[in-house]
């Protein structure tokens, strides 16, 4: 918005009726670059005037100290939001030409934030999802906690245990050992 | 230098010489002719793919590996930079599959593209793509490997947002681009941690010099790499959007090649994984929950590109179980299986697609099998495979990986998802044949259905050979590394098999309810949850742009002024010796007389007391 500003400027500074910066001081005093906050009715028709649209829908942004002037609050709608099949100037962007521009309209494109109504509700689809997660992430450690696997015994040799094999003498009876019943 | 090695390094010279040919020709002033997609671009994926087979071939019957390093790029007092190649087990065996796939899919879009004014450009991409690619996966140290990954990624951006007019697919090429760039940030920061701590970035030494480090973090790093670039849960939304794009690059790209960079890149960090089990269990539970939640995505959607989108991302999840089971070839062999049979779906959905006229939609197509027999065939083939149909490619793969999870120690629930995503594989892919080549046509007559063009039926024909007999071929020829278990009770050995008939009976009853008339069915919350993705893009895209971009733009353009000039400026010292000002005036009430008889009095009195 700060590029707005000076290219009011530059065109005031450029209209060339008087030279210099003194030629800049009329279009001060009258209001064309510094917008002030709307009190009455006159400076709310202007200012409507001013941003084309009509003085019905005109609202000006509260004033806070932010600096807005007398920008108008526009529904806070993406262009994504807007009809699709309707004859718009630039199709592209679903846009008329001289249309009043939303403050943030860099975040409305088309490409970026989508206000357009969901199947669901915001606080349905919040809690879905993130109970979704939730629930995954309980089940995943009480998963850790209670893992799956396949039991496993001590090695049972045949042979007596490998009795002979391990240098054990053929005379001598040699212990069996049992661990589970094949 | 050993004769072997002369001969992996001059194949690799002579592939990339020949696919940067056609690519250094599109930079002069000369006009190409009318069919250098065909003749140039073509072909020379076509040679070398041919070429590749040489090093194949010998590392098949010798077993040998081999790592060239050539040029000195960057030396430092810590870090060594060379441009080198690791000629390994991975990279020798997936060139000449990737190489095949893109020949076929660039034969295909030969035909698919035939409209394109800028037909040419595409192909120049795509082998733009297929060089970068090529890169990666040959890539010895992180930084080539770096130059690869981000090279696929532009090349994914480019070619996603290729009908660039659509304000739909230049959103789908932006969150490619940002998903992908969060991934990088973690493989950056594994890098940088590497670099400090290791001072190489050479694959070997790494893994040597790492021994008795905790890695934990690098690891994480990289888990989030491969989190980005393969689509994994929680920056998973960018590949269903890929869809968008043209059907070959959602073909090459987004199934077969570019979305396993980032399980290529665990495999081969997959020593540095063996001894962290923090790693491997982040790995096999993120895993385990991408491929339940992306089959449950894919159950309700309507879109045969989107349904194959999330079918890969289920896949991708599938290969993520198997890198936490500490299974890294298993991950490798499902890499390779998976792009024969997920490209050809593709294709067989792309010859689908514009055979009706552009019609994306399942509900809208049908009895395809009578009006395209090749294709509805190689998709049914295709299907199968996914699935796991015993001794079709995607069995040895598939099936190795739920055996070996079955009979190793892991977390419950990611053994109970993983099991539950193979049924619901098998429940779309049944949902996708039956809606699209079984049934009575839903479809205007006047369709331009022609599958006659050989550009069409050779490259599905060479998929398809690739989908039937892939898996076994390359199953043969490899040595595993590690032994898998083969003893364990019937039931676990059977279970893939049950879990998708299963499935596949489950859906065919499904199937069969549409056709009979039922009472009216209610709103039911898990189908809302299922078709809108599980509200993760409602959610994610609208609430974090839309908190950074405003905050960004009022800090911009309001607060900074506002902050210096009246909250810490001027305007606040004024508001704060204000009351001061007043409160210390409203004090002083004027009365002189007063002060004066006060003054006087406390004077008289001190004097009075001094003189005492």
């Amino acid at each position: 918005m700060a590029g707005v500003g000076f290219q009011r400027w530059v065109r005031t500074l450029s209209k060339g009726k008087i030279s210099g910066i003194s030629g800049l001081l009329p279009a001060c005093r009258s209001g064309e670059i510094l917008t002030y906050f709307p009190i009455n009715i006159g400076e709310i028709a202007a200012a409507a005037k001013k941003y084309n649209i009509r003085v019905e829908d005109y609202k000006p942004i509260a004033d806070n100290g932010e600096g807005y002037g007398d920008y108008p609050q526009l529904p806070d709608r993406s262009q994504q939001d807007r009809d699709p099949a309707y004859q718009w100037d630039h199709p592209d962007l679903r846009r008329n030409w001289n249309e009043p521009m939303h403050w943030d309209f860099d975040m409305f494109i088309r490409n970026r934030v989508d206000t357009s109504p969901t199947v669901v509700p915001w606080s349905t689809m919040c809690k879905q999802l993130f109970g979704f997660v939730g629930f995954m992430l309980f089940m995943f450690y009480l998963g850790d906690k209670f893992p799956a696997y396949q039991p496993v015994g001590p090695k049972q040799f045949p042979y007596n245990n490998l009795h002979l094999e391990r240098g054990g003498s053929p005379d001598v009876e040699p212990e069996e050992v049992k661990n589970y019943e094949i | 230098m050993h004769p072997t090695t002369l001969m992996y390094t001059s194949s690799l010279l002579l592939m990339f010489a020949v696919l940067l040919y056609p690519l250094l020709v599109t930079f002069t002033s000369l006009p190409l002719n009318n069919d250098w997609a065909s003749s140039h671009a073509k072909t020379a994926v076509k040679s070398a793919f041919l070429i590749s087979l040489a090093p194949l071939s010998l590392f098949l019957s010798t077993g040998m590996e081999a790592v060239t390093s050539s040029w000195t790029w960057m030396v430092t007092t810590t870090l060594d930079i060379t441009l080198s190649f690791k000629f390994d087990h991975y990279s020798i065996i997936f060139i000449p599959i990737a190489l095949y796939v893109t020949w076929s899919i660039l034969e295909f879009a030969t035909w698919y593209m035939h409209s394109d004014p800028l037909m040419n450009r595409f192909f120049k991409y795509l082998l733009t793509f297929l060089v970068a690619m090529l890169i990666l996966v040959s890539a010895n140290n992180l930084f080539q490997l770096f130059i690869g990954w981000e090279g696929v990624g532009i090349m994914s951006f480019l070619l996603i947002g290729w009908w660039h007019g659509r304000a739909d697919a230049n959103t789908a090429a932006l969150q490619a681009v940002l998903y992908n760039r969060v991934g990088d940030i973690g493989l950056i920061l594994g890098m940088a941690w590497l670099a400090t701590n290791v001072n190489s970035w050479d694959i070997q030494q790494m893994f040597i010099l790492s021994k008795n480090l905790d890695m934990t973090l690098p690891l994480l790093g990289l888990i989030l790499a491969a989190t980005g670039k393969s689509a994994q849960f929680g920056l998973h939304p960018w590949l269903p959007a890929a869809m968008e794009g043209p059907t070959p690059v959602s073909a090459l790209l987004h199934s077969s090649t570019m979305v396993v960079a980032g399980i290529f890149l665990l495999i081969r960090m997959s020593p540095l994984m063996e001894n962290n089990q923090t790693a491997l269990t982040l790995c096999l539970c993120l895993g385990a929950l991408t491929t339940m939640f992306t089959a449950t995505c894919a159950l309700t959607q309507n879109d045969i590109k989107k349904i194959v989108a999330f079918s890969t991302s289920s896949q991708l999840g599938l290969m993520m179980v198997t890198i936490g089971l500490n299974q890294p070839q298993l991950a490798f062999l499902h890499i390779c299986t998976h792009a024969f049979f997920k490209a050809m779906l593709f294709l067989c959905s792309g010859s689908v697609i514009h055979s009706l006229n552009d019609e994306q939609d399942i509900r809208k197509m049908g009895g395809l099998h009578h009006l395209a027999p090749f294709t509805s065939s190689c998709l049914t083939v295709g299907s199968l495979a996914l699935t796991g149909t015993p001794f079709l490619a995607g069995f040895f793969s598939k099936d190795a990986i739920i055996e070996a999870l079955n009979t190793s120690h892991v977390n419950a629930w990611a053994l109970t998802l993983t099991l539950i995503a193979t049924s619901f594989t098998a429940i779309y892919s049944l949902r996708v044949i039956f809606f699209v080549t079984m049934g009575t046509p839903r479809f205007l007559p006047l369709s331009p259905i022609n599958e006659n063009n050989p550009a069409v039926i050779n490259p599905l024909k060479r998929l398809a050979w690739g989908s039937i007999f892939g898996g076994l071929l390359v199953m043969l020829n490899i040595n595993l590394f590690k032994t898998p278990v083969l003893t364990m009770p019937a039931e676990l050995k059977l279970a893939a098999l049950a879990v998708s008939i299963l499935g596949l009976l489950t859906a065919l009853e499904l199937a069969t309810l549409t056709s009979k008339q039922f009472k009216v069915t209610p709103l039911r919350t898990p189908h809302h949850f299922s078709t809108s993705l599980g509200f993760v893009p409602a959610i994610i895209h609208r609430q974090i742009p839309q908190l950074s971009l405003l905050l960004g733009q009022k800090i911009a353009s309001q607060m900074v002024d506002q902050t210096w000039l009246e909250k810490t400026g001027p305007k606040a010292i004024a508001n704060a010796t204000t009351p001061l000002a007043s409160a210390t005036s409203n004090m002083q009430q004027g009365l002189i007389k007063t002060y004066l008889t006060l003054f006087l009095m406390t004077l008289v009195l001190v004097t009075l007391i001094s003189t005492t």
